[in-house]
C-alpha cells in the first residue's frame, strides 16, 4: 500500500470509527418492561445515513438547544475559541513547567517533595479539581477574601484563574515524573560522567548533554501527555461551568426530542481537530527546546 | 515488607473489613431516617432539629438532607465500589495479560518500536470516559434493572474498554522479556513455545501483573469518579424531576461524592466524608502499588548479584 492511499485509509477509519461509536445511545436501550438491554442497529444506521442526507438541507450542521435551533457553525466558533485557549495555555506551560521541574525534581535531594508528587499524581482529575474549589471556599469563608471565582456563573464573568492552573498543573505532574524518570537514567550515562572530567559545569552538563538526549522521549510521550490534558478536558468544563466545546455537546446531546447525533459527531470531530492543532503546537515546541539546547 | 506496602495494606484491609462487616456495628441503618423535630428542653431553651445535621455526636459523619445517617450511607455503598473495582480490574488483567503476552510472544516487531501509525493517535482526543458516557447514558437513568444488573453492565463496558490498554502494556514487557539470553538458550534445547510461556515468560511478567492490577483499581476508581460527576453512578442513577436531580441507587462512594457536588458552599460535610473516604481508599491501593514496586526492586538486586 502506499503512504497515501494507508493516510486516506486511515482518516476514513477514523471518520467511521467517530460515526459508529457516536450512535451508540440510539443502538443500546434498556427495555422498558424488564431492563434488559436491546440492540436498535437499524436506528444507529438510519442516523448514520440521516448525517449524510442533512448536508443538502443544512440539517447536518444545525442542533436545538433549549427550545431554539441554532447553527452549529455559529455556536463551535465561539466554543472553540474558549477551550483552545484554555488547552493552548494549560498545554504550553504545563510543558515548559513539567519540563524545567522534571529537571529540578532529578537532581534535587528532597525526598518528600517527590512522595508529594507522587501523592498528587495518583488522585484523579476531579478530586483535584473540588480540593481546589474546596481550599477557595475555605479561605473565603476564614477570611472573607474570594481569591479567585470558583467556576464561572455567567459567559461574561468566566472563571479563569482556577481553571487554568488545573489545565496547567495535572499535566505538569505527569511531564515532571516523565522527565525526571528519564533524565535519572540519562545522568547515569558514560557521558555525563566523561563531560564532568572534562571539568563542564553542573548546569551545563544537565542542559546541553542530558537534555537533548531526554527531548526525544518527551516527543515520543506527546501522545500520552494530550490523552491526559483530553481526558481532563470534559471534567473542567464541567465542573467550572466554562462555555466551550464539550459543554456545547454534551449539554446539549439530549433534549427533549431526543439524542442529537449529528451534534455529537460534528462536536466530536471539532476535538479531533483540537487535538490536532494543539498536538502541534506542543512538537513545535518541543523541537524548539532541541533547537535552544543543540550543540 | 517495607513500610509503605505495610500501611498500604493496613489502609485497605481496615477499609474492607468496615465496609463488609461494619454494618453490624454502625449505630445507624441505612434506611433510618431522622425526622425534623423540635425540642425545649428544663432551662427553657429550645433546639429544632431539621436534617442535615452536621457531624455530632450520634451522627459521627452528619446525615444528609433527608436524615440518613452518612456513615450508613458509606457502609451500604462501599461494597458495591469496592468489588466492582476489584473484579474490574481482575478481569481486565486476566484477559487483557493473556491476550498481551500472546502478542508480544508471537509478534515480530522489537521492542520499543511500534509499528502504528502516528495519525491514529488522533483518536486518544477521545477520553476512554466519554466512550463509557455514549454507551452507559441512555441505559442508566431510572432504569428498571436492579442495581446489581447495572453495576454489572456498567463493569463488563469498563473491562472492555480497558483492556486494550493492558494487553499493549503486557505485550510491550513481553517483548523485552523475549529478548533476554535465558530465552534464547531454553529455545536452544529444544523447548516448546508452551514451555517458554508457562516456565519462562509468565514467571517474570507475574510481578508486573500484580503491580498493574493495584494500579489498574487506581484508574477504575478514577474512571467511577469522572462518571458519577456526569451522573453515570455505578447501580444506576434514579432521577428525581422537579427539581431535577440525581441521586445514587447503591450509594456506592463516588455516586455520594457525584451527587453532593453542590454542597460545595453549604452543608460542606456531605461532599467532604465520600470525597476523604474515597482519597483514602486510593491512596491506600497506591501505596501498595509504590511497596510492592520497592519490595521487587530489592528482591531483584539481590538475587543479580550472585
Amino acid at each position: 500500500m502506499t503512504k497515501v492511499a494507508q493516510f486516506t485509509s486511515i482518516i476514513v477509519g477514523i471518520l467511521l470509527f467517530v460515526l459508529v461509536f457516536a450512535m451508540f445511545p440510539v443502538v443500546l436501550q434498556p427495555d422498558r418492561m424488564n431492563g434488559a438491554l436491546q440492540f436498535h442497529w437499524s436506528q444507529g444506521l438510519s442516523s448514520i445515513s440521516d448525517y449524510f442526507k442533512g448536508f443538502e438541507g443544512g440539517q447536518t450542521f444545525s442542533f436545538i438547544s433549549g427550545g431554539t435551533e441554532l447553527s452549529f457553525w455559529i455556536e463551535i466558533g465561539r466554543s472553540f475559541s474558549v477551550t483552545f485557549t484554555y488547552m493552548i495555555i494549560g498545554a504550553a506551560i504545563g510543558m515548559t513547567i513539567g519540563i524545567l521541574l522534571g529537571i529540578y525534581f532529578s537532581v534535587t535531594r528532597a525526598q518528600w517533595m517527590k512522595r508529594l508528587l507522587e501523592l498528587t499524581s495518583v488522585l484523579p482529575d476531579f478530586v483535584i479539581v473540588m480540593l481546589l474549589q474546596f481550599l477557595i471556599v475555605f479561605i473565603a469563608s476564614e477570611t472573607g477574601l474570594v481569591v479567585f471565582q470558583v467556576a464561572s456563573f455567567s459567559t461574561d464573568e468566566p472563571a479563569v484563574a482556577l481553571p487554568l492552573i488545573s489545565t496547567i498543573i495535572i499535566p505538569a505532574i505527569y511531564m515532571i515524573r516523565n522527565v525526571s524518570l528519564h533524565m535519572n537514567l540519562t545522568l547515569t550515562e558514560d557521558y555525563i560522567s566523561f563531560a564532568k572530567a572534562r571539568g563542564l559545569g553542573k548546569r551545563y552538563i544537565i542542559f546541553y548533554h542530558a537534555l537533548p538526549n531526554v527531548l526525544p522521549y518527551v516527543k515520543a510521550d506527546l501522545h500520552k501527555f494530550m490523552a491526559i490534558l483530553f481526558g481532563n478536558l470534559f471534567i473542567f468544563e464541567y465542573l467550572y461551568n466554562l462555555s466551550g466545546i464539550t459543554m456545547l455537546v454534551f449539554s446539549n446531546a439530549f433534549t427533549q426530542e431526543g439524542y442529537q447525533y449529528n451534534l455529537v459527531v460534528n462536536g466530536i470531530f471539532a476535538l479531533l481537530l483540537l487535538y490536532a492543532l494543539i498536538f502541534a503546537v506542543l512538537k513545535l515546541l518541543v523541537y524548539g527546546w532541541g533547537k535552544v539546547f543543540a550543540r | 515488607m517495607n513500610k509503605t506496602l505495610l500501611a498500604g495494606l493496613i489502609v485497605t484491609i481496615v477499609m474492607l473489613g468496615a465496609s463488609f462487616f461494619g454494618q453490624y456495628f454502625a449505630p445507624h441503618d441505612v434506611t433510618e431516617q431522622i425526622e425534623i423535630s423540635y425540642h425545649v428542653d428544663d432551662n427553657g431553651e429550645s433546639e429544632l432539629i431539621v436534617p442535615p445535621l452536621s457531624p455530632n455526636t450520634s451522627n459521627p459523619f452528619g446525615t444528609d438532607k433527608y436524615g440518613i445517617d452518612m456513615m450508613a450511607k458509606l457502609l451500604a455503598g462501599a461494597k458495591y465500589t469496592i468489588i466492582a473495582s476489584i473484579t474490574v480490574a481482575l478481569v481486565r488483567i486476566v484477559i487483557g495479560g493473556i491476550i498481551g503476552l500472546f502478542l508480544g510472544y508471537l509478534s515480530k516487531d522489537k521492542p520499543g518500536r511500534t509499528s502504528k501509525v502516528p495519525i491514529w493517535n488522533v483518536l486518544n482526543g477521545i477520553p476512554i470516559f466519554i466512550i463509557v458516557w455514549m454507551i452507559m447514558i441512555g441505559v442508566t437513568m431510572n432504569p428498571s434493572a436492579s442495581p446489581l444488573t447495572m453495576a454489572l453492565i456498567l463493569s463488563v463496558v469498563l473491562a472492555l474498554v480497558g483492556i486494550p490498554s493492558v494487553a499493549s502494556t503486557v505485550k510491550e514487557k513481553t517483548l523485552v522479556i523475549r529478548e533476554k539470553q535465558f530465552i534464547l538458550s531454553a529455545k536452544s534445547i529444544g523447548a516448546g513455545h508452551w514451555t517458554i510461556i508457562r516456565t519462562h515468560l509468565f514467571p517474570h511478567l507475574k510481578e508486573s501483573f500484580l503491580i498493574l492490577f493495584v494500579q489498574e483499581i487506581v484508574l477504575i476508581l478514577g474512571l467511577f469518579g469522572q462518571l458519577a460527576i456526569f451522573n453515570i453512578f455505578v447501580g444506576g442513577t434514579t432521577m428525581y424531576f422537579d427539581p431535577v436531580e440525581y441521586v445514587s441507587r447503591t450509594n456506592e462512594w463516588s455516586g455520594l461524592i457525584g451527587q453532593a457536588r453542590n454542597n460545595l458552599f453549604i452543608y460542606q460535610w456531605i461532599l467532604v466524608i465520600p470525597l476523604a473516604a474515597y482519597i483514602i481508599f486510593i491512596l491506600g491501593f497506591h501505596m501498595i502499588s509504590i511497596g510492592l514496586e520497592k519490595l521487587y526492586k530489592q528482591k531483584f538486586s539481590k538475587y543479580s548479584h550472585i
